[in-house]
């Protein structure tokens, strides 16, 4: 008789973006191989019982209940998602008693420089408190979230009980891939969430950004409706004011830098638009996390790079092609391959 | 340059910005805050307390900016600031009251990612411990202010006082009895309804401040003591003028229902909440060891906690650029202002007590553009005032740049002199901001229900008030008392012309019109800013358009509007000049508006006059005047709807001796002796009686 595997979701369902997205996608390959539950805590950092829609959307198609602020979560592995809904909550009334507790990082713990992202030790700590385990892990999601975890960890020796899951619990993207254009041309576009912390200076979006571009699409640019800044080449749309499709018609280079005091942990919105046929050219630590899909450089390479795309057309094909290749490394097969069956090993478990 | 900014952008956020910067230009630091992070609604008082310190921060070189309230930050703020652009080297601090480490990261993240660097982010609950205000934006830190105070004259206490106990009739007995203690001077601060309920009530005189009306570093200029009654602090500004006052060797006294200054460890007295034991408390505890008092305030590790210099240290601000300015000033400059009536007697008078000045070099005008050729034309500098102008957005948004002006004029303990009978927002606090000695010329003569009692709130800013007096006793009216009041002579010119000097005169009209005369009449009824006199000119120069070598003169300021029907008559010229005095010396008539210069020219120099009251509003009670003149015969009253008589009189003048018989008698009446010398005595002198 074979045992399966229960695994436990301990996440705080209101999250928008990347998190929700992410574990909607998780849950679609977890059920097919684990007895799973859900359970939502009402965290201080959400008002509201609503769940995103991404979450609403995989728990309806899976028969998944949302299980709310139960009181004891028992399972063999417990998995708790972005550890920071918890970071404006004093107490966390829950009992979590698991053979594994793993809680998969999602934000980077700390910031260039050094700065903390959120109040970690805090949010650990009740996560701690509030466990009985045999065993505590942080999975990072990407080669750079790693980096900032072991370095947090290196400095915060009160948390040396917790270890760094060895596999990268990378978000699921499952994307259907779009073929390249034939011919590109100098049509640069960027979508993210709005916030200040999504956008570098405006000295560096001059350069990413310029006047001779064709086109300068900016998809969740609240900061500068906002603000009294006057860019006439630049089409800048809030957040939802235009629908993704139309969206990616509208460019063939997505540029994308945050501020400088700000690295993406995973990038969601890079392997989007490498899904939709676009290059991408980002900075170096968010290129890293792909793996050579994303191009590397500084603001001041943008112009270059592009003029060399568009000069070479068929480079600009060969390479959206070799990209999208690479994002089957972050597919629902392989995460099953890597991160699932890993549990599976680590507690003799065939599912 | 210093940029301060606030977390959030409500009117609570905006003061507590302002009060920052004030307290770090006091330091001498070059401090501005963004003109484009106003409040709405952007009241007066508030515009006033801010106009030094806006300005569009995309047009300065900043050096450091700083956030205060930095534990809640608004998107509008964060965009603010990413707006700037700062440089690199720009040091960026932020200063707040973070409830737990989150929200300490939470703070900084955000400011990191809005300009694009780490901030230097501070804790205020870690920096100063028990506070008299929790939960402040301003960062409550005491810094001391300039005073020139003498430790042996009688101090000054202000009582800081809630409206609630304004309200009550037998509390405001007890102030009114306390207001005559020899001991200490007595000033009430209040919120703006309160300041009301006083002004409303039969204790009017009592000196009563709003917490809204000056900077709360005014008040600490000001004080020696205060005592806060009520319960708890009332606000960041109020917690602010505590501070400075300790830190500047005041002493504070406690009289709260909670002891809400002394239970943090402040070092404050702890007094008696009941207003009613106040005053012996005062006397027995407090006035004997004031001294001592202050002395030990200062000594104690409470306050030095909350003191400036660990804010700017820990800011790393660059060092103050301005010296200390010295507590007395040696060689004050003295800045005369007159207001802008329509005319230009207030600038007149001023003139001729410069002119009796011993030292002219260091007086210098401020004046409104109608008076500045007048005033420079006698050989005074003239700075030039905004004149107020329906095209403006608001109806103060000259006394605005006036104050600024006025402000960059004038130095710590330098003289003002202002001439007026409203005292503009500019006056009141320049004087108030550089501690200036302060003299208001103040005439009396109002209309009844022109004058209000809140008319005088502003007199308590001025060390002295000088009242020129009317040449006929039954018009001198006294306002208000005391020895501050200084009753001067008439304030006039004396510009008698010698036989010669008229012969010369006459020559030279004569020339000038092309015109022999043997008769000359004078006419000076205004530019029709104060009243139409068309009628009444036409009446004239119709009764002497057929008079033989007889030549009418329409005297007018230069700048006046003139009607072009004044054009056809033969015998009327239009005369554009300032020296109108010397023309009316000449003539056998004036007909002239009873205007205070005017009206006493004329008398003082004998010369035979109808007057024709003004009757505007705005003016003083001129038909009061006149008739003090004729009715002793020295004049003429005919008012304005007189017309008939206006005719009848002038030939009465000029045919029948009544002219001639008004110069004699005007020239056998004792005058009261001009008060020209001793007003600018009393001002260079800084007298009090």
């Amino acid at each position: 008789m074979s045992t399966r595997l229960t695994i436990a979701y301990v996440i705080d369902p209101r999250f928008s973006g990347g998190t929700s997205s992410a574990v909607a996608a998780e849950l679609a390959i977890s059920v097919r191989f684990a007895k799973v539950s859900v359970h939502a805590v009402s965290s201080a950092m959400f008002k509201g019982e609503i769940a995103s829609p991404q979450i609403q959307k995989s728990l309806n198609e899976h028969h998944l209940e949302l299980i709310w602020d139960q009181e004891t979560i028992s399972a063999d592995v417990v998995v708790v998602h972005n550890p920071s809904f918890l970071k404006t909550n004093r107490t966390l009334n829950i009992s979590i008693v698991c053979k594994h507790l793993i809680v998969v990082a999602h934000e980077n713990f700390h910031r260039p420089g050094g700065k903390e992202s959120f109040d970690v030790s805090h949010c650990l700590g009740l996560l701690d408190r509030a466990t009985l385990s045999l065993r505590k892990s942080i999975a990072p999601i990407s080669p750079y979230n790693r980096l900032t975890i072991s370095n947090w960890l290196s400095l915060h020796a009160q948390h040396r009980n917790w270890s760094v899951f060895q596999q990268d619990w990378f978000n699921i993207c499952d994307f259907q891939t779009i073929p390249p254009v034939e011919f590109p041309n100098d049509r640069r576009g960027r979508h993210s969430r709005p916030g200040h912390e999504k956008f570098p200076s405006i000295q560096d979006m001059e350069l990413l950004f310029p006047k001779q571009a064709v086109a300068n699409v900016i998809l969740g640019g609240e900061v500068f409706l906002q603000s009294r800044l006057n860019k006439p080449h630049w089409q800048v749309y809030p957040f939802n004011g235009i629908n993704l499709r139309e969206y990616f018609e509208m460019f063939d280079f997505m540029v994308y830098f945050t501020a400088s005091t700000l690295r993406e942990s995973f990038g969601r919105v890079l392997a989007e638009s490498i899904a939709a046929g676009k290059v991408v050219i980002s900075d170096p630590d968010t290129a890293s996390i792909f793996d050579g899909a994303v191009i590397a450089c500084t603001p001041a390479d943008v112009d270059q790079i592009i003029n060399d795309f568009v000069c070479h057309p068929a480079k600009y094909r060969k390479h959206v092609e070799q990209a999208q290749l690479k994002l089957e490394e972050f597919s629902s097969a392989a995460f099953q391959k890597k991160v699932l069956s890993k549990l599976e090993q680590n507690f003799g478990i065939s599912g | 340059m210093i940029i301060v900014d606030a977390g959030q952008d409500d009117i609570k956020s905006f003061d507590a910005k302002i009060l920052f910067a004030s307290q770090l230009a006091r330091r001498g630091h070059r401090v501005v805050v963004d003109e484009n992070s106003t409040p709405q609604p952007f009241d007066r008082n508030r515009q006033f307390e801010a106009a030094p310190y806006l300005t569009d921060c995309t047009d300065v070189s900043v050096s450091n900016l700083i956030l205060i309230g930095a534990e809640q930050i608004s998107d509008k703020t964060l965009a603010r600031l990413r707006s700037y652009n700062l440089a690199p080297d720009t040091s960026v601090s932020a200063l707040g009251r973070f409830a737990d480490q989150q929200s300490y990261i939470g703070a900084t993240s955000k400011l990191a990612y809005a300009i694009g660097k780490e901030a230097s982010v501070h804790d205020l609950n870690e920096m100063h411990g028990r506070q008299i205000l929790r939960n402040s934006i301003t960062p409550l830190v005491s810094a001391p202010v300039l005073t020139s105070k003498d430790l042996n004259t009688i101090p000054s206490l202000f009582l800081v006082l809630p409206p609630e106990l304004l309200e009550d009739p037998i509390a405001l007995s007890r102030l009114e009895a306390m207001a005559h203690m020899r001991s200490f001077n007595l000033s009430l601060i209040t919120t703006g309804d309160g300041k009301e309920l006083v002004r409303q009530s039969q204790y009017w005189g009592l000196p009563v401040y709003g917490l809204a009306d000056l900077p709360p570093a005014n008040f600490t200029t000001l004080a020696d003591m205060a005592a806060f009654l009520g319960e708890g602090v009332p606000g960041e500004r109020v917690a602010s003028f505590a501070l400075d006052l300790m830190q500047s060797s005041g002493v504070l006294i406690d009289c709260t229902s909670d002891a809400a200054f002394v239970s943090t460890g402040a070092p404050a007295l702890r007094g008696p909440s009941d207003l009613a034991a106040l005053p012996i408390y005062l006397e027995n505890a407090v006035l004997p060891n004031r001294v001592e008092i202050g002395r030990q305030t200062q000594q104690s590790d409470w306050l030095d906690s909350t003191s400036i210099r660990h804010i700017e240290q820990v800011l790393d601000l660059p060092s103050p650029s301005l010296s200390k300015p010295s507590k007395q000033n040696t060689n004050p400059k003295t800045l005369i202002v007159p207001t802008n009536g329509n005319g230009l007697g207030h600038a007149q008078r001023c003139l001729l007590i410069a002119e009796s000045a011993q030292d002219k070099k260091n007086i210098s005008f401020a004046a409104f553009p109608s008076c500045v050729g007048l005033v420079t034309g006698r050989n005074f500098p003239c700075t030039p005032l905004i004149q107020k102008s329906g095209f403006h957005a608001e109806e103060h948004a000259n006394d605005l740049v006036n104050y600024l002006r006025l402000s960059h004029h004038l130095g710590h303990r330098d003289r003002l002199v202002f001439d007026g009978g409203y005292i503009f927002d500019s006056i009141y606090r320049t004087i108030m901001d550089k501690s200036l000695d302060a003299t208001w010329i103040r005439r009396g003569l109002w209309r009844a229900g022109q004058i209000k009692s809140n008319a005088f709130d502003r007199e308590k800013a001025f060390n002295r008030v000088i009242v020129p007096q009317e040449a006929f006793e039954e018009l001198n009216t006294a306002y208000t008392f005391g020895k501050q009041i200084h009753q001067v002579g008439p304030i006039i010119q004396d510009a008698t012309l010698t036989e010669r000097q008229k012969k010369a005169l006459v020559s030279r009209l004569e020339s000038s019109l092309d015109v022999k005369f043997s008769e000359l009449v004078v006419t000076m009824l205004g530019g029709g800013v104060a009243s139409d006199r068309s009628a009444q000119l036409q009446t004239v120069c119709a009764t002497l358009e057929n008079r033989p070598d007889c030549l009418h003169l329409v005297v007018v300021w230069p700048g006046s509007k003139v009607s072009p029907g004044l054009y056809g008559w033969k015998n009327t010229r239009v005369v554009k000049t300032r020296n109108a005095l010397a023309l009316c010396q000449l003539a056998n008539l004036v007909i002239s508006a009873a205007g205070y210069n005017s009206f006493h020219e004329l008398i003082y120099h004998m010369v035979p006059s109808i007057f024709i009251p003004q009757s505007a509003p705005f003016l003083d009670d001129q038909e009061t005047r006149a008739r003090a003149a004729s009715e002793r015969d020295l004049s003429a009253t005919v008012l304005e709807h007189e017309v008939l008589m206006l005719e009848r009189e002038i030939r009465s003048f000029l045919d029948e001796g009544k002219g001639y018989d008004i110069q004699k008698r005007l020239k056998e009446t004792n005058l009261p002796a001009r008060g020209n010398g001793l007003a600018a005595k009393i001002i260079e002198k800084g007298c009090n009686q």
